[in-house]
């Protein structure tokens, strides 16, 4: 295993890896009624590329890949993820928002393994990767940290002392993925508070940045190959989602939480199926 | 000329920075731990000299990171490491390293029993930086979160043994930690201590004093002071915190009329409130009296100064115990 290499798995096993997702991601939310359904659909494409093509998740704690949700609330695609990668047991999907269940609407440690930081109180995910590739650096390890950030965190503080830090101490065993999705509890990111231009941003605070379509599974591919062979710097990718990617009449539908009636959430299995 | 120009210090007494062969414990047993475990390394927010950890910096360079002027960045870093196997050390002064990063602390550290060792410097009134430097809250903020282990030393020389049992707790540790500006005197000087049970450092029968940190040196001088007017007074250290001998400060109040807490800190959280809590549920039976900052912010000052004005000096210590006796 080369951990400078994507694993062995192509474009029309990884559509169909996306799509089983997003149909967990559906089922999920329909469940409890209401949840994170249209970012789950969203960042199902960038969960996929991540989990399926980029991470190596096999070896010790010190050789393993890592990945940190810092949006811990996109936790239906998360928990899908993990179910469609066998990291869990798929039957344990049932049980999300349960009482008594680990799969909570925040993921957090209390999930076990795969979950390398409580977040949630968002804008701290990032820092976490810092320290953690900071430590395999001193230790000679060639693991990769990556973080999945929400773009309403960057307007957390905390993310740009954490972005300072990586730049300063060179860390290209860093990659970050900014879930583009123009939504934040308020409504649109861009009402909320305007934060553009992100990418030059990025650039100036010494990043290696590169923008791509976040629901594009080739696109995000090649944004990883890039990222991985960036030398003395972090890498950031600014992937472009559309929330509710996937089921034609939720696409675009702005609802950070949104209520799933039972026949809302059958035809967009019915779609998702055909 | 250039001989007299040393870089100075308001954090310390002291005035210049590592002057006189002043002892710095901390730094030393930094560095002393460091070279015995691998997995130690220190981390910093700025403040490398007046935290001790310029030593760690210049002797091990490779186990000394430097983020910046950045807590909450800080508090995750270390996490972060602490999660690949490493025991990082985060150096500030207390007031920054709890209050402003209290959330991060919690999610980061607290809750996942990260095997961080925060090391907060500059406790209570200890400083004529003032009101923004001075932490009155610290050990409040710290006690209300779980799986927190709080260590506040008697004196610079019981620093070396709580850093110490902080690398043998494995999970979150906060330090609450003051320098030594001279060198300690004889009767200054301290014997190490044994994690979660309370020292006794003087017996009595009608009065015990528990103290922590700094306030240990005005209890004894309290102690001292009361005995004299035949009221036999013992001065017990409470280094550890959290968790709380309960036990010792039970034993205590059966024994003596009035327990008299002394501590560089609010009265409200602290290790008055601690001791209080423990009076209330074990129905011990004797009357307390809290001795510390009461419910008010301080201002910048000398140490002796602010204990006098604030009514925390071992004066006011004598006089809290003569109006409850």
């Amino acid at each position: 295993m080369d951990p400078k290499a994507r694993n062995s798995i192509d474009i029309d096993t990884l559509c169909h890896k996306a799509k089983e997702i997003r149909k967990h991601v559906v089922r999920m939310v329909a469940r409890h009624g209401q949840g994170y359904v249209q970012q789950g659909l969203g960042a199902a494409d960038l969960f996929t590329v991540l989990y399926f093509s980029e991470l190596h998740l096999d070896g010790n704690d010190l050789e393993r890949d890592r990945c940190i949700l810092s949006t811990a609330h996109n936790s239906a695609v998360f928990h899908a993820t993990l179910a469609v990668r066998g990291l869990i047991e798929t039957s344990r999907l049932d049980s999300y928002c349960q009482d008594g269940s680990q799969l909570e609407i925040n993921v957090s440690e209390r999930m076990g393994a795969s979950v390398e930081a409580t977040c949630g109180s968002l804008g701290q995910g990032l820092s976490v990767a810092v320290g953690m590739a900071l430590s395999a650096r001193r230790r000679e390890s060639r693991a990769r940290y990556h973080v999945i950030l929400g773009d309403g965190e960057m307007q957390e503080g905390q993310v740009w002392e954490a972005a300072m830090c990586a730049a300063s101490y060179s860390l290209d065993n860093l990659c970050l993925t900014i879930d583009m999705n123009n939504m934040q509890a308020e409504g649109h990111i861009d009402s909320v508070l305007n934060m553009e231009p992100v990418a030059d941003k990025w650039t100036a605070f010494g990043w290696h940045t590169i923008s791509c379509d976040g629901n594009s599974i080739e696109a995000l591919m090649q944004a990883y190959d890039e990222a991985r062979d960036v030398k003395e710097k972090p890498s950031v990718i600014i992937a472009g989602t559309l929330v509710g990617s996937g089921v034609p009449f939720l696409e675009g539908k702005l609802s950070h939480n949104m209520v799933l009636p039972k026949d809302v959430a059958e035809q967009a299995l019915n779609f998702l199926e055909a | 000329m250039s001989g007299s120009l040393h870089l100075g210090d308001f954090t310390s007494a002291a005035n210049v920075y590592g002057a006189g062969g002043m002892p710095r414990y901390y730094g030393d047993a930094l560095v002393a731990s460091a070279a015995s475990d691998p997995r130690v390394v220190a981390l910093g927010a700025d403040l490398s000299a007046p935290t001790e950890t310029d030593v760690i910096r210049d002797a091990m360079p490779d186990r000394f990171f430097m983020v910046g002027i950045q807590e909450a960045n800080l508090i995750g870093v270390a996490s972060g490491m602490a999660k690949m196997g490493d025991i990082p050390f985060a150096n500030s002064f207390s007031v920054f390293l709890t209050r402003r990063c209290y959330d991060q602390i919690a999610m980061q550290v607290a809750y996942p029993k990260a095997n961080v060792k925060l090391a907060g410097f500059l406790p209570g009134l200890s400083t004529l930086l003032g009101v923004s430097h001075q932490a009155i809250d610290d050990i409040a903020l710290m006690r209300a979160l779980p799986n927190m282990t709080i260590i506040e030393p008697g004196g610079p020389d019981q620093i070396v043994p709580a850093v110490k049992a902080a690398i043998e707790i494995d999970g979150p540790v906060y330090l609450r930690l003051q320098r030594a500006d001279r060198p300690l005197q004889k009767d200054q000087t301290l014997p190490p201590f044994e994690l979660g049970k309370a020292q006794t450092l003087k017996d009595g029968a009608d009065v015990a004093i528990v103290a922590s940190g700094l306030m240990i040196g005005q209890a004894r001088q309290a102690a001292t002071k009361l005995s004299k007017r035949g009221i036999s007074t013992a001065v017990v250290n409470l280094h550890t915190i959290k968790p709380l001998d309960r036990n010792a400060i039970t034993q205590w109040a059966r024994r003596c009329q009035l327990i008299v807490t002394a501590e560089n800190h609010s009265i409200i959280g602290g290790l008055g409130s601690a001791v209080a809590e423990v009076l209330a549920e074990e129905n011990a039976g004797a009357r307390l009296v809290r001795v510390g900052l009461k419910d008010r912010f301080a201002e910048g000052g000398s140490l002796p100064y602010l204990l006098q004005k604030y009514r925390m000096s071992a004066d006011a210590i004598v006089e809290a115990v003569v109006e409850a006796s």
